[in-house]
């Protein structure tokens, strides 16, 4: 704890290591900086190295350095070199500045540039330049401008493919940092929402922001964090998987424990809870911290829709939560082990369909199972028009042919589909959880029946009590169970009845609103209930 | 955390040691649906099994499966004892028994008046079997139910289970027949069953139509003293008797009106209590029976406009007073006929008195005999249909 963000560690010394080169400080000499560079950059062809004479100032010689392709050229030719190389002499009013005033000139004057800085460092122009910025080396200055005129080339904000929702705002993030902080500032238009970055990745020096709202987040997630984002010493980060890996409460359970999503209104929802956000460069998907089992069954439309509504449709997602982990397992224990727990009439129907059946009910379920995973795996591999193809004939035509043919009965399809479409209900990282504890559970019923489904689960749940993510309990407010925030677990309270943010997770300053929001017609509105 | 995953395994690989313990596949039990003991002609116990064919159930359609063909298989064994007969099935039926689904137990006529004790005890020892199945009696043999058909239901067994739990008459779980086996203070009952010839009417060219055949109906109430058969009542006394348990809802009563020859009402029961209360006078037991019912007037004949409050407070007295005759006649029946106390006066009479009871359970049939029996009835008129006169009184 208390590890200050950019503070210089043994393990950034690896970095440069790692990188190739050794830093230093810039020399007042421009050839002796630009061998410095080439001698970083050799054999890195998209690194370009363009000379020329400042116009002001006769024998002052500039150079600039950027990545090709990553540098907006247009930006560079005609606010850097035509303004310094050209224009700049007219503006001045013909009077010749010193070689020692150059830098200053130029940063003031010269420059057609929205956002500069500077450094000294050999390490800074090298990140810069491979950042997409533009470096501007001064002759006799051991100082570099840093001009940001990163290249807009950038895939488009579209819709939101992996959490389609009916209501609500559409837009996904996208591979870029700046894009993605920008949608998220776009929603929550203050200066308390911070953006700190840091870079991680001791090769990739992937660019790393850590967001959350100063005063609404816990005091202590944010440092925690930064902390645990700190530690991180790999070579490469390439999307926000790597680092959840790296920085959960247990590395070792089933259940994801940092939510993941790509849409900008949900991060927001987060943040304003009291959570904290990590978005990756390079990833369109946005990570989220501490994390909750209720979030995988509830949707960023559940807040928008009408609360009455979205409480039942809650209903139905706990009661396929629950048919998604235990319904093959139970089905195998009621029709191989109690026989007493089904209706006559449905014992005898399913008895019927079985007659035909050559295998146990353990060895028909696992087929369809694992058929399923082979469908489900296929639609997800192949391109997209071939996806639904494989489906229907998965789903249509397999089954039908499998129950004629009297591989597997009727219902042990239903209780498959049923089961599989049920896991869809769920976010898709819980349901990728429950895909693998369903067959173990499975397995445990077919052995010791019911009463292995019970030790199985009662298992699963201890596990569940156990875990925490960023020291919140995963199965808060369930477990333990905080009375007021019940009001957003099931039942979704309207949202003039939210007052308050949860417990768990935003421990200061925990009203939300004001407290008389109730609405109703002119005259019976309530003022103000005391 | 390498080691919590090996304990973890390896418990997993335990729980697997068990190696699929008591698991048994729906393909290889035999499903009871009913069960029935008579008693053979040398004295022994004869057991025979209605067990469900899965095939017939095929809720598919398309499949060809069952279509037209018997649901179910009556298997006959017999031994000195019902395990005995048990396990002489086991070679006849090529899958293991399974109890838990059976609906109804039939005792045959001649087995119930031998005694069902011993029954009761293997069916309360056996794990599978429900205390919820339905207790009946057949007059005759009990395999003649079983092997009988059904028109709307697939099995025998399952209709006669429907026809005791929908029916009006006397309906006893197997658990009930139980607990006043054990009781000193009341007697068993249980659904008296009949075989009979009934003709129907084959729909004109269907294939498969059914005609004249044998079927199961519910007649009545059997009566039990100890655990034997001593008599039966039919479905007017069964009435009677429902009165006095206080469960005759759904019972409709007519009653003709008087001064008017061709009037008559009929009502039904919506709710029903009964209370049984005992008192000692020097002595002499005497029960006071107060009955409470409340009804709807369902059905009138020969009566014109009824709807005047006056009309209801008659028929109210007029209800009063036939429940009082039909539950009088039913005890006087079955006091005087099987000197059996199905009604649970002993039960009320000990609940009172306790001591008296412990010196008078000895001799509790004579004081039966003996007690004065009053019974007291009030009746309701709730509801009288969408109608207040009938159709052909209002154009007079």
């Amino acid at each position: 704890m208390g590890r200050r963000l950019g503070r210089r560690t043994k393990g950034q010394e690896d970095d440069a290591v790692a990188r190739g080169f050794a830093d230093g400080p810039l020399s007042r000499d421009l050839d002796a900086n630009l061998r410095e560079l080439k001698a970083i950059f050799d054999r890195c062809s998209d690194v370009v190295f363009r000379e020329f004479v400042f116009a002001q100032c006769n024998g002052t010689r500039l150079a600039l350095v950027y990545t090709d392709g990553l540098a907006d050229k247009a930006q560079v030719s005609d606010q850097i070199m035509r303004a310094l190389a050209l224009e700049v002499p007219v503006a001045a009013g013909g009077r010749r500045i010193g070689k020692g005033r150059a830098l200053e000139f130029i940063k003031k004057r010269g420059l057609c540039m929205h956002q500069i800085a500077e450094t000294d460092r050999l390490q800074e122009v090298v990140r810069a330049v491979l950042s997409g910025d533009t470096v501007l080396l001064v002759d006799g200055h051991a100082t570099a401008i840093v001009n940001v005129a990163r290249s807009p080339e950038t895939r488009r904000v579209a819709d939101s493919e992996v959490e389609p929702t009916v209501r609500g705002p559409r837009e996904a993030f996208v591979e870029t940092l700046r894009v993605n902080t920008s949608l998220i500032r776009r929603k929550i238009k203050s200066p308390s929402l911070k953006i700190e970055t840091l870079r991680l990745g001791r090769v990739t020096g992937t660019e790393v922001a850590v967001v959350y709202i100063e005063g609404i987040a816990n005091d202590k997630l944010v440092p925690e964090v930064k902390d645990r984002l700190g530690r991180i010493q790999v070579d490469g980060i390439l999307e926000t998987g790597y680092i959840e890996e790296l920085i959960e409460d247990n590395p070792w359970t089933f259940f994801p424990t940092v939510n993941i999503t790509e849409k900008p209104d949900r991060v927001a929802a987060m943040l304003l809870e009291g959570r904290a956000a990590v978005i990756v460069d390079g990833s369109p998907f946005v990570m989220t911290m501490p994390n909750l089992l209720v979030e995988y069954v509830h949707s960023t439309e559940d807040y928008y829709e009408r609360f009455l509504f979205v409480s039942a449709v809650r209903v139905v997602r706990f009661l396929s939560l629950v048919a998604s982990l235990t319904l093959p397992a139970a089905y195998i224990a009621a029709v191989s082990f109690h026989h007493e727990l089904l209706p006559t009439t449905l014992l005898l129907s399913i008895a019927a369909q079985r007659e035909a059946v050559p295998y146990p009910v353990l060895v028909e379920v696992l087929i369809m199972e694992v058929l399923f995973e082979i469908l489900r795996e296929a639609g997800l591999r192949l391109p997209r028009p071939l996806g639904q193809a494989i489906s229907i004939v998965g789903a249509l035509v397999i089954g039908e042919a499998a129950i004629r043919a009297g591989l597997v009965a009727a219902s042990t399809v239903i209780v498959v589909a049923v089961t599989g479409i049920g896991s869809f209900v769920l976010g898709y990282r819980l349901s990728i959880a429950f895909r693998l504890l369903r067959f173990i559970l499975t397995l445990l019923s077919a052995a010791l029946g019911l009463f292995g489904l019970v030790a199985g689960m009662a298992v699963v749940i201890i596990h569940l009590c156990t875990l925490r993510s960023f020291g919140v309990p995963y199965l808060s407010p369930i477990v333990p169970t905080t009375v007021v925030d019940l009001k957003d677990v099931v039942f979704r309270a309207p949202w003039w009845a939210m007052f308050t943010r949860p417990r768990l997770i935003a421990r200061r300053d925990r009203t939300r609103q004001a407290p008389d929001l109730e609405p109703g017609p002119p005259g019976a509105r309530s003022r103000g209930r005391r | 955390m390498r080691g919590v995953a090996i304990i973890l395994i390896l418990a997993l690989l335990a729980a697997f040691c068990g190696g699929c313990w008591s698991r048994r596949e729906i393909t290889e039990i035999a499903i009871v649906l009913g069960m029935g003991l008579d008693l053979t002609p040398d004295g022994r116990v004869g057991l025979s099994l209605q067990i469900a064919r899965p095939g017939a159930f095929y809720g598919g359609g398309d499949t060809a499966g069952g279509e037209g063909r018997v649901a179910c298989w009556v298997v006959r064994g017999e031994g000195e004892t019902l395990e005995e007969a048990a396990a002489y099935l086991a070679g006849k039926v090529p899958r293991e028994l399974y109890w838990g689904h059976s609906v109804v137990l039939i005792f045959g006529e001649e087995m119930a008046r031998r005694g069902v004790g011993a029954v009761a005890d293997f069916f309360g020892r056996k794990r599978e079997p429900r205390e919820t199945m339905w207790v009946t009696v057949a007059e005759g043999r009990a395999s003649d139910v079983l092997e009988c058909h059904s028109v709307l239901e697939k099995t025998s067994a399952q209709a006669a289970a429907f026809l005791v739990t929908m029916g009006l008459g006397t309906a006893v779980r197997f658990r009930e027949f139980v607990e006043s086996l054990a009781d000193e203070g009341v007697e068993p009952i249980a659904t008296r069953v009949t075989v009979r010839e009934v003709g129907v009417t084959p729909c004109p060219g269907e294939a498969g139509a059914v005609g004249p055949h044998r079927q199961a109906e519910t007649s009545g109430t059997a009566v039990f003293r100890g655990d034997k058969l001593v008599g039966w009542l039919d479905q007017a006394e069964t009435r009677g008797l429902l009165w006095l348990k206080g469960r005759a809802v759904g019972q409709v009563l007519t009653v003709r009106v008087p001064g008017k020859p061709e009037g008559w009402l009929s009502f039904r029961a919506r709710r029903q209590r009964a209370e049984i209360v005992p008192r000692l006078e020097g002595g002499s037991v005497r029960f006071d029976v107060n009955l409470v019912a409340e009804f709807d007037m369902v059905e009138q004949g020969g009566i014109g406009d009824f709807a005047g409050p006056d009309q209801i407070r008659g028929s109210e007295r007029l209800l009063a007073g036939a429940m009082e005759a039909e539950a009088g006649a039913v005890v006087e029946r079955v006091r005087s006929a099987y000197g059996s106390d199905i009604f649970g006066f002993g039960d009320a009479f000990h609940r009172k008195y306790k001591r008296e009871w412990h010196e008078m359970k000895g001799r509790w049939d004579e004081e039966f005999a003996r007690a004065e029996v009053r019974i007291n009835a009030r009746a309701f008129v709730r509801e009288t249909g969408l109608l207040t006169i009938r159709a052909e009184t209002g154009r007079e």
